[in-house]
């Protein structure tokens, strides 16, 4: 019987797993109050050494990445990220005990302490761009002669005009529209790169979207990162949607392979 | 002698291995099928962005989400039986035996 099928049929459940919400330098006890996913359990602090990990006690069960326990994973993270730098680790992570946990720390010391080192305040924002197809299509027949005439020549014999015809205009609209998009994106890249460490481009999701990208970015430089963004944004206000999210722990950029077996 | 029995008993072996070849190129996809959940975790971005966007209420979010999960599940489950590694749940730390 798998661990979910045993919470489903409410048996009673121990509370020995440990959730794992990120590695922290610290070295003292630390509470970050009830806010743990699941029971809202409290968030606590084990150490080795100067690091720790942040956990809070659970069941030892699978969590599906649903919007609630998502968002109680990432308001931990956020919590702790006002005080610390972390890495984040994966959602759903529950270790079997606090021995494991501390196993964890022990085994990968130099590994946390390098990248902990290299994410010393630095914060992640995140940049989904979609465009308005119709708006995007208008600006291009207005700046485009060819395509202009070659519309203005099909509206106007729209009897006799041909099906090569629609189908050139088609296919020049198209590429007119992936050239546009290169360019927006080439833009708005080349312009946060002062202000960013690095960056990254995940995969688009659904058919307006021609930006989903990460940015990491030092703590200092996140009030002009952020005014740079709402610049850009106003720059492209009547062809672009911005959706702006952050600051985030560096999820897209910290990638620590863990050793880990699953629990049996 | 190998050529001699290949060539006399080739109406029957053929069709075996043409057979067991077609099954195990079945047995292939269908676990990468079975086991892929990368088109289910695209649907749920898909979904996140449509609620952001308000191309959808909180109802129908809240009733596509339950579905999305129920396919990661069996997703997850298959991935177990064919004994991959899954993302998530219970893990411990390889050769932590000594702390315990």
């Amino acid at each position: 019987m798998s661990a979910e099928s045993a919470a489903a049929a409410a048996e009673p459940t121990p509370v020995n797993g440990k959730y794992v919400y990120c590695i922290i330098r610290n070295d003292r006890s630390r509470e970050f109050g009830e806010i743990g996913i699941g029971s809202a359990s409290r968030v606590y602090t084990v150490s080795h050494k100067d690091l720790a990990a942040v956990i809070s006690d659970t069941p030892i069960v699978i969590y599906d990445p649903t919007r609630e326990n998502v968002l109680a994973h990432e308001f931990v993270n956020e919590t702790v990220m006002r005080e610390f730098t972390l890495i984040p680790m994966s959602f759903g992570t529950v270790f079997r005990s606090e021995n494991d946990v501390l196993a964890l720390l022990k085994s990968t010391y130099q590994a946390f302490t390098d990248v902990l080192d290299k994410m010393q305040d630095k914060i992640e924002f995140g940049l989904k761009i979609l465009w308005d197809r119709d708006r995007v299509v208008a600006a291009i027949e207005r700046d485009n002669d060819e395509i202009r005439r070659l519309k203005d020549e099909i509206t106007r014999n729209a009897a006799s005009s041909t099906y090569f015809a629609r189908m050139q205009l088609g296919r020049l609209v198209e590429a007119a529209m992936e050239e546009a998009s290169n360019r927006y994106v080439t833009d708005i890249h080349e312009q946060l790169k002062d202000v960013s460490v690095a960056s990254r481009s995940n995969k688009v999701i659904g058919d307006r979207m021609i930006l989903n990208a990460a940015f990491l970015v030092d703590r200092k430089d996140e009030k002009a990162f952020d005014e740079r963004v709402k610049a850009i944004s106003l720059q492209y206000e009547d062809l672009l949607t911005f959706k702006y999210t952050g600051p985030w722990p560096p999820y897209n950029f910290v990638n620590i392979k863990l050793k880990l077996e699953k629990a049996t | 002698m190998g050529i001699l029995t290949n060539i006399l008993l080739s109406p029957f072996l053929g069709p075996i291995w043409g057979t067991r070849w077609t099954l195990d190129k079945v047995d292939r996809v269908v676990r990468e099928e079975l086991t892929d959940d990368t088109p289910i975790k695209e649907d749920l971005m898909k979904l996140q962005m449509q609620l952001e966007m308000g191309e959808i209420d909180d109802a129908e979010y809240v009733r596509r989400e339950a579905e999305i999960m129920q396919r990661l599940r069996e997703v997850r489950e298959w991935r177990e039986r064919y004994g991959m590694s899954t993302s998530g749940g219970p893990v411990r730390v390889a050769d932590s035996d000594e702390t315990e």
